[in-house]
Formats: structure tokens, sequence, C-alpha cells
């Protein structure tokens, strides 16, 4: 079926690219570009448009009749904080915001993105999102957690094709010192087939295979228990191996071992021809054939009592090749749309791991054009992500009349008419939380030349980790989508580390607020609400932090500010990016 | 089958610690709506029933418990044993829980054609089978929802050891979401900051929430109405920190109920139920005997049965078992077939569920399986029939709909009915 879908999207791309090209070049190119290799032209080649506008073309065509109920272009507060807590994980400095909001330059959204783009933190954000595609938050097993994100942190750091890091990944047994991190993918698995087949399909196929373990899919048609066993098949020969002596924990491989498997369903009916085998192959692809060694000459190093054996031929070293090949389409595919997803808060295809015939993407030839692009980009994430950020369709506003209206059945989120709220993840939270409050600022001061992103992170790095364990969900199921519990509210609420950000304490926010003088009431207002919303405060914000003050002097003014932060930290206008 | 990973249970076999998170929201699916319900409720909860459901995560054998066929090729290892009910067996595993058979109904017949645990357990916990693009409300939202009193502090469902999703609820918003005890423990901070006084901790929430309902105005609301009613529940947890202090139980009871997680959980059951507490889920996990199967049932019936009967026993005792039902059950039961690591697979065809309390009649059985076990001989039941029967119990009317959004949806399915023969 991919290869009907690829012969569809090469027609769509030349009709785009018709659509692009001059018109003289456009009529006399039909039978060349017909023909042209579907992972043809590099970026730079590429004639006409960028990818942001495209996107907005693609949306837009479909908004039709909904032009009328399409949100407006956000506000430069609105874009500010959510390009920064996309980009970097947390919201602006007040600095930052108010050089922003007066910054009158046309062009000053971009090179706004640009900034962020090149920072340090852009790493360490974005690589914590991978983190948790890949890891699911699984706990430590084997490889030491800080080396594997320090592994990802430089990976993004140096723009390394997407590609390249899963082929990375997929190469490193752990035996290695330099590539020992990457392994932490199969070995915090405990190198289970099952479990690695699982999330390998979910995570870089789009696709929930595991129903088709047993059987074929019962509800995705398309699914077979071929799909499962292919995928098992580069890992079956692979085990967890001890070297007692090295005292290090690698992934290990055998030269023999198949996979086994019929359907239970045909087992019961009596209807099953017996346990059949696959060679490794990826979805639809090609099987990977292996060379045939005679008896005995399988190995480098044969298996023995407490050695590691070495087969001559490794299944495993086929796995990242084949799942990245420009052939699998549905790789692209997967990591254009859940990168899509990461921005915009849903994917076009959604769920994320559903992408099959019964459950179509929101908007086909988008995602085709997404995929197409991300291959001849060679997987470069960060041109990627510039170019949805860039889009109009990222920058659209949360708002939009007609929530109020109550005649909101238009607005379904799948049609991207207005930014969904996406809630913000726990790495987000902290680091929004410690920035409006003013505690990260108190520590980049006290840092002083010795500020750097790590030194930084180091110093916050305690509530980062309690609000993960507080809101990231379990190890191995991680939160999707927006829940909330009662052990999250209580510690917001009544826990001395929260209650300690937002009292008065030397350059804090509450700090800062109580210096404005008690004649400026507007100053004040705005002082708080462009330290923790990053936008100015509306009139009637303005006169309610006034009245609340009024007359308050001593601890009593002191506690009312260190309240008012703490209701603006709490507000869902705060939890939320939106 | 060797659906021994893949198939989603979360268990395996190891003892692995479950850190379920503590919910007290929702993602409410189709917006706030169930309040037509309001009335209803209010009549109800003046009845005060209550409900608690002991989930044996992974699947308890019916062979090993409820449904024991001694002699039969497929029976393993265990005798039947006589019970306080006059002509009911049940396997000597549970000895305790045989003594209190008088008070528990049997129901032998059941097939839900399930053997996926996610979605055996969503037919067990919702009497229905998962359909795409709705989402039933579980039953310890449904029951929330029915027969807590609306103005109620204490949440109405709340899970021991037993995890649970603040999506649970659906439609019937986060109110009726489970609060979830993680590790059996009370929640953390249940109390105000040293530096922080009831009255001012009241004006911040409120500003809270004016600042967030300015926000909210021109937006999509579905979570942030989450998000907020959030901290109203926070507060009202606060307000009955009592109910879950948990460290005032008496040695006796520590020593009868059984020094470990599941003694112990069944003792928090039983102060939430003195509490007033609407429902209670206790889980007990490790029944995914894909291997040794009977070990594991020695081991784990064996912390099982003592705490469960004297669960039963104090509640009735206590003139609590009057009010309250009591529901033990899974995903499924297990295959009568003994698989070659003498485990037994996932099984939905022919399985068992114990009933008790009130308004079921102690010592019936409905439902019989052949002598073998493969296979529902007389009286076969669902999901849906199960679900009624809970209503039913507990003096719901089980063929009343919800309304959300104004759309009519059956509490239980339409095509099945309660099993009369186990009501009292």
């Amino acid at each position: 079926m991919f290869r009907t879908n690829m012969r569809v999207c090469v027609l769509l791309l030349v009709i785009f690219l018709l659509n692009a090209l001059p018109p003289k070049i456009a009529s006399a190119a039909p039978p060349q570009l017909s023909e042209a290799p579907l992972v043809a032209k590099k970026p730079k080649a590429a004639p006409g448009k960028s990818l942001h506008k495209i996107i907005d073309e693609q949306i837009q065509s479909e908004y039709k009749d909904l032009t009328k109920s399409v949100s407006t272009i956000s506000s430069d507060g609105e874009f500010l904080r959510r390009v920064y807590l996309d980009l970097t994980g947390r919201t602006p400095s007040i600095t930052k915001t108010r050089e922003f909001l007066n910054d009158s330059r046309s062009d000053k959204r971009a090179i706004l993105v640009d900034q962020l783009l090149a920072s340090p933190e852009y790493a360490r954000y974005t690589s914590q999102q991978l983190d948790v595609i890949l890891m699911r938050r699984l706990s430590k097993k084997y490889i030491n957690v800080s080396t594997w994100e320090e592994y990802l942190r430089k990976s993004v750091a140096e723009n390394k094709p997407l590609d390249q890091i899963v082929r990375e990944i997929f190469a490193a047994d752990g035996s290695n010192k330099e590539t020992q991190a990457a392994a932490r993918f199969y070995l915090a698995r405990a190198g289970d087939v099952n479990e690695l087949t699982r999330d390998i399909g979910k995570i870089f196929l789009g696709a929930d295979l595991t129903c088709a373990q047993c059987h074929d899919h019962p509800d995705v048609n398309e699914w077979k228990q071929d799909h499962y066993y292919g995928i098992s098949a580069f890992l079956i020969r692979s085990f967890v191996f001890t070297d007692k002596k090295k005292k290090q924990t690698v992934f290990a491989e055998k030269a023999e071992g198949e996979v086994k498997f019929e359907s239970v369903f045909e087992v019961r009916d009596k209807t099953s021809k017996g346990a059949e085998t696959t060679l490794p192959v990826v979805f639809n692809g090609p099987k990977i054939s292996e060379p045939a060694f005679k008896k005995g000459e399988e190995y480098q190093v044969k298996p023995a009592k407490d050695v590691r054996p070495i087969p001559k031929y490794s299944r495993r070293a086929q796995l990242g090749v084949s799942i990245t090949s420009p052939q699998n389409r549905r790789f692209a595919r997967t990591m254009a749309n859940r990168l899509w997803a990461m921005m915009l808060g849903r994917g076009i295809v959604h769920p994320l791991d559903a992408d099959h015939s019964d459950n179509p993407p929101s908007h086909p030839q988008l995602l085709e054009i997404l995929t197409d692009q991300m291959i001849s980009h060679q997987f470069d994430l960060k041109w990627y992500l510039r170019e949805i950020v860039l889009s109009e369709t990222y920058q659209r506003s949360s708002a939009n009349d007609l929530f109020n209206k109550k005649s909101a059945e238009k607005l379904d989120d799948s049609r991207f008419t207005h930014a969904i709220m996406k809630p913000l993840t726990p790495e987000q939270f902290s680091w929004a939380v410690l920035q409006a409050t003013g505690y990260a600022d108190i520590h980049r001061k006290s840092l002083k030349k010795k500020l750097t992103e790590e030194s930084l992170r180091k110093k916050l790095l305690g509530y980062e980790k309690r609000f993960v364990t507080l809101f990231g969900g379990l190890p191995g199921k991680p939160v999707e989508g927006f829940e909330t519990t009662a052990d999250q509210i209580l510690y917001l609420s009544n826990d001395g580390g929260i209650q300690g950000l937002v009292m008065p304490s030397s350059g804090n926010t509450a700090d800062r607020v109580l210096k404005v003088p008690v004649d400026q009431p507007d100053k004040i207002a705005e002082e708080l609400y462009l330290s923790v919303l990053n936008r100015h405060p509306d009139q009637t914000e303005t006169e309610e932090v006034t009245k609340l003050l009024q007359g308050k002097a001593g601890v009593e003014r002191s506690q009312m500010v260190s309240d008012l932060v703490w209701a603006l930290v709490m507000s869902s206008e705060f939890r939320f990016n939106h | 089958m060797r659906c021994d990973y893949a198939c989603g249970t979360h268990e395996g076999l190891s003892r692995r610690s479950f850190i379920g998170g503590t919910t007290a929201g929702a993602l409410s699916m189709l917006g706030f709506n169930g309040m037509t319900q309001v009335q209803a409720s209010k009549k109800l909860a003046s009845q005060q029933k209550q409900v608690v459901v002991f989930w044996l995560s992974g699947g308890v054998s019916q062979l090993e418990t409820w449904d024991p066929k001694p002699g039969a090729e497929t029976g393993g290892p265990f005798q039947a044993i006589s019970t306080s009910a006059p002509g009911v067996q049940i396997s000597e595993l549970l000895p305790h829980t045989a003594q209190q058979m008088h008070h528990l109904a049997l129901v032998r017949g059941i097939n839900t054609k399930e053997n996926d645990h996610g979605k055996g357990g969503y037919i067990m916990q919702t009497g229905r089978k998962k359909q795409p693009g709705f989402a039933f409300p579980y039953l310890g939202s449904s029951f929330s929802s029915h027969l807590s009193a609306p103005d109620s502090p204490l949440p109405g469902y709340i899970s021991v050891g037993a995890g649970g999703s603040s999506k649970e609820s659906t439609f019937l918003g986060p109110r009726h979401a489970p609060l979830v005890l993680s590790g059996g423990r009370a929640p953390s901070n249940l109390e105000l900051h040293s530096s922080m006084q009831a009255d001012r901790d009241k004006v911040r929430r409120n500003l809270r929430s004016k600042i967030s309902r300015r926000f909210e105005q021109k937006r999509k609301t579905a979570h942030t109405e989450v998000y907020n009613e959030s901290f109203d529940q926070a507060a009202a947890l606060m307000s009955k920190r009592d109910v879950f202090d948990f460290s005032k139980f008496s040695d006796k009871d520590v020593e009868r109920y059984g020094k470990h997680d599941f003694g112990r959980h069944c003792l928090m059951a039983r102060q939430l139920i003195e509490k007033g507490v609407t429902f209670v889920k206790v889980g007990h996990t490790n029944y995914d005997t894909h291997s040794e199967n009977f070990n594991f049932h020695i081991e784990q019936l064996g912390e099982f049965d003592k705490p469960f009967a004297t669960f039963i026993s104090d509640l009735y005792d206590r003139g609590l078992l009057e009010h309250t039902l009591i529901i033990c059950m899974c995903e499924f039961g297990r295959t009568p077939r003994i698989n070659s690591r003498i485990g037994r697979d996932h099984w939905g065809t022919a399985w068992s569920v114990a009933l008790g309390g009130t308004g079921i009649k102690g010592g019936a059985v409905s439902g019989k399986t052949n002598e073998t076990g493969t296979k529902v001989i007389d009286r076969e039941v669902n999901g849906g029939h199960l679900f009624h029967t809970y209503y039913q119990a507990v003096g719901l009317d089980s063929t009343e709909e919800f309304y959300p959004n104004g759309q009519p949806i059956a509490k239980a399915d339409p095509k099945a009915e309660p099993i009369k023969e186990i009501l009292a």
C-alpha cells in the first residue's frame, strides 16, 4: 500500500512543483519531473516556497467555509511565551519580554526563533523531549541515565540528523565507551524482544503492533502477525550479556535463532498449518536475506561460558539501516508527524501510533509533503521545527470568539483553526515556575561568570526532577494528554518548596514587585503580569491588583504580593502553553 | 498463546511496585453534562449505598477459586472444599473465604469473549466492549456519581493499590475520577504550609479562579475545567484529612489482616467505607500466571484469602455489609488447558466473579460450566449482565440512561439484563 501512496505523493509533489515553478519551465518539465526520484532535491536546489508557506497553504485550503472561524494570529505576548516554551522549555524573563514587546521590527518573530534555536537551552529541552519519546521515562537499567541524556543533548546541539541518531541508537550494544550511552534504548528494556518490537513500532513506525503478536491485528486489517515478527526477527538473536570481568553489560547476539509464530485463533480453530517464521523485514519492505556459513563457522567469537559471542553476521546491525532507509517512508512520516504533534499539540495522524487506513490523517497531502521534505532535508530537526514555528498555523491564537459562543463544534482541533492549548510538560512547568517566580534569575545572578546552561540547570534540577515525578506519569507510561492529580495540586498549594518561591526573597518576583513605589499601581501590576504571564495586564487586571494592595503595608502587603504571584502561577493561563 | 508480554499487562510476574498517580481530576471527554442525574443521586445518597471492588489484576484463575474442577484433566492439583453456604464448593486455596460464602454469591457462567488485558479490563469495568470514539465511564465513576452526595467533600471513588486514571470518569467529569492512593499512603501536603492561614488561602484560591476564568473566556475549556476543579477537590480533601489518617490501626487488626500491602490496603478500605466513601477499589496483583500457575496461585491466594474474608466479616459485624456491595473480579479468567510451562493463559470464555453484601443473595450460584471448564453450559452472561446486577443490587435502575450532551447513553448494555437469581 505504501507503493500506491508513494505514487500519489509523487503526483502531489509534481503538482506542487508545477505550481511553484515559473510557467515556462513548468510546461517543459513534466516528463522529467514525473520520473524524478522520490528522494531527490537537496533543500537549496528546491525551487519556490519554504515549508512554512506550504504548511499554511495546505491547512488553509482545508478551511473552505471556515475562513470566518479561524483564530487570528497570536499577539506578541502569546507568541513569545509559546515559542519560548516550545523551543527552550521555559518562559522568557521579564527583561526579554519587555524587549520583545517593544521591538518594532517586522521580522522580530523570525529573529527570535533563530536566537532560540541557537541557544543551549534549545538543545537541552528538545533532547529532553526526544528522550521522553524514545525512553518513555523508563528508569535506569545498566546504562547511566545522565550519559544518555548528555548524548542526546549533544546530538541535538550539533543538529545531528534524526535518522542518524536512530541508527546510532540501534547500532550501539553498550560495549564501546564512546557509544555506550546510546545502548540505553535496548538495555533499559532489558533487551526484551517483545517490548522492543512494540516500542519500535510505536515510536518509529507509527504503528502499535502489540495486538499482532498473537494473531493478525483484530481491528487493523493491514497489520499482520508477519509485520510484528518481521521486526522481532531483527532482535530475536540478541540477549543481554554481563561480562563479569569487565563488569559491563552489553546487548550481545548469537548467530542462530528464528522467530516462530502462528495465530492463536488458528490454533484454537485447528486451522493452523503450524508455526511460521520470517526473515527480518520492516513492514512491506524487502526481506533481508543473510549469508550462509558452514556449520561451525558462524562466529568470530564462539559462544562459551562467560564469553560474549560475536557472530560473523549480525541481524541486529540491519535494524537501524532498514528502519531509516528512505524506502521505508513510515519512518520519515512518523517522525514528521511526531514532531508536528510536539509543536501543534496534535498529530496529523492521531493517535501517533495508529497510522493505518482506517484512521486517515486529517491532512493527507500535507503529511505526504512533510514526509517528502523530511527525507529531502535529510532529517534536519532544527530546520523542520523552525519551519513549523514560522508558519501562521503554529502562530494562531488559542483564543477564538466561537469558543465563547459555544458554537465551537466547528473548531475541531484536527483542523488546526486555532492553537491547541498544550499542557506544560513537567520540564516546562518546573522551569516556567522557576522563571516566573524569579528563582531562576536569582541563580543566574549568583552564578555570575560561571553562568552556563549547564551550571544553571544543576541549580534547578531538584525542582525539575520533582515535577517530572509528580507530573510525568509512570516509568514506561508517560502522561499523554492532560491529567491532573490530587498529589500535584496539593504540592502546588501547600508544599514548602513552592511557598518558598512565591514569598519575597532578594531579587525574586515578589521582591521586585514590592520594590515598585506604592504610588505607581500601574507599574506594580505590570511587573507582576510581565514576570509571570509575559504580557501586559489589561485594565480590569490592573484595577484588581491595585484594589488588593490598597492600604496594605508591611507583612500584610508582602503576603498579598506572594499570594498574587501564586494565583498567577497557578492559573490555567500559566498551566497551559496557549 | 504467548501473550506473556505484549497483551499490555503491566504486571508481568514480577513484584513490580506500582506507584500510581494520585488522581483527583479527569479529562472530561464530552464536557460537563452528567448533571441531569443530580436528583436521583440525592435520593439514593440518603440510602448510603457503598461499593467495594477487589480487583485481582492479571486475571485470577476461576479453577483455583470459584469454580474448581478437581479430578478433571484441566482441574489442576487442588481440591474443592465445602463452605458456609450449603452445597457451594470453592477451591481449597480459599479456606477463610469459604467461611464467608453465606455472604457471597457466585456467577460461574461469564463469557466476555475477550482475552486482552486492556479490553477485558474495560469490559469488566464499564460493562461494554470498547467502542471507537466513545468512552463509557468506569464503574467507580458511575457509582460515585449516582451514590455520593453532590456536596460531599469526600471523593466518591478512591483506589487503593489498584492504580486508576483520571480519564475513567469520562463525561461524568473530574468530580468522579478516582483518587489513587499511591503506595497505600495518604496524599502528601494535606495541610496548609506553616506560613499560610486558612482565610488567606481562600482569598488566593478565589483569585486564582478569577484570573483563570478571564483567560478561558474565548478558549477551549475541556482541560482547564479539569484543572480548576482539581483545586476545589484538593481543598475538599484537606478539609477531610482525618479520613486519610491510616496510622491508627490496632496491632490486633494488623495481625488479623496480615502484615503485607494487601492486608494493609484492606484495612484502609475498611476505614474509607466506615468514613463514608462511596466506592473503593482495592487491588491485588500478580495473577497473570502464564507459567507456574499453581505455585503462583498458592502464593497469591494465600495472601488474598484471609484479609478478604476478614474484611467481609468485619463489615458484617459492624453492620456495614447491609448497605455495601462487594465485587471480586478481574479482566478475565484463565484457560482450563494447562500449558507447557504449567501455566494458564488468558480466558474470557468461561469464568467466574464473586459478589456479596447489599442486594445480593448470599450463597446463591448462577451459571455452570462443563466438566472441564471449557464452556458455559448454563446461564451464560457477560459484562452487561453483571453491570445490570451491580446497579440493581444497590437499588439503582439499570435501564436508565445518562445524557451527556443530551445524547442518551444506556447505563448498562440494553441487550443484557440483571442476573436475578443472585439478587436478594
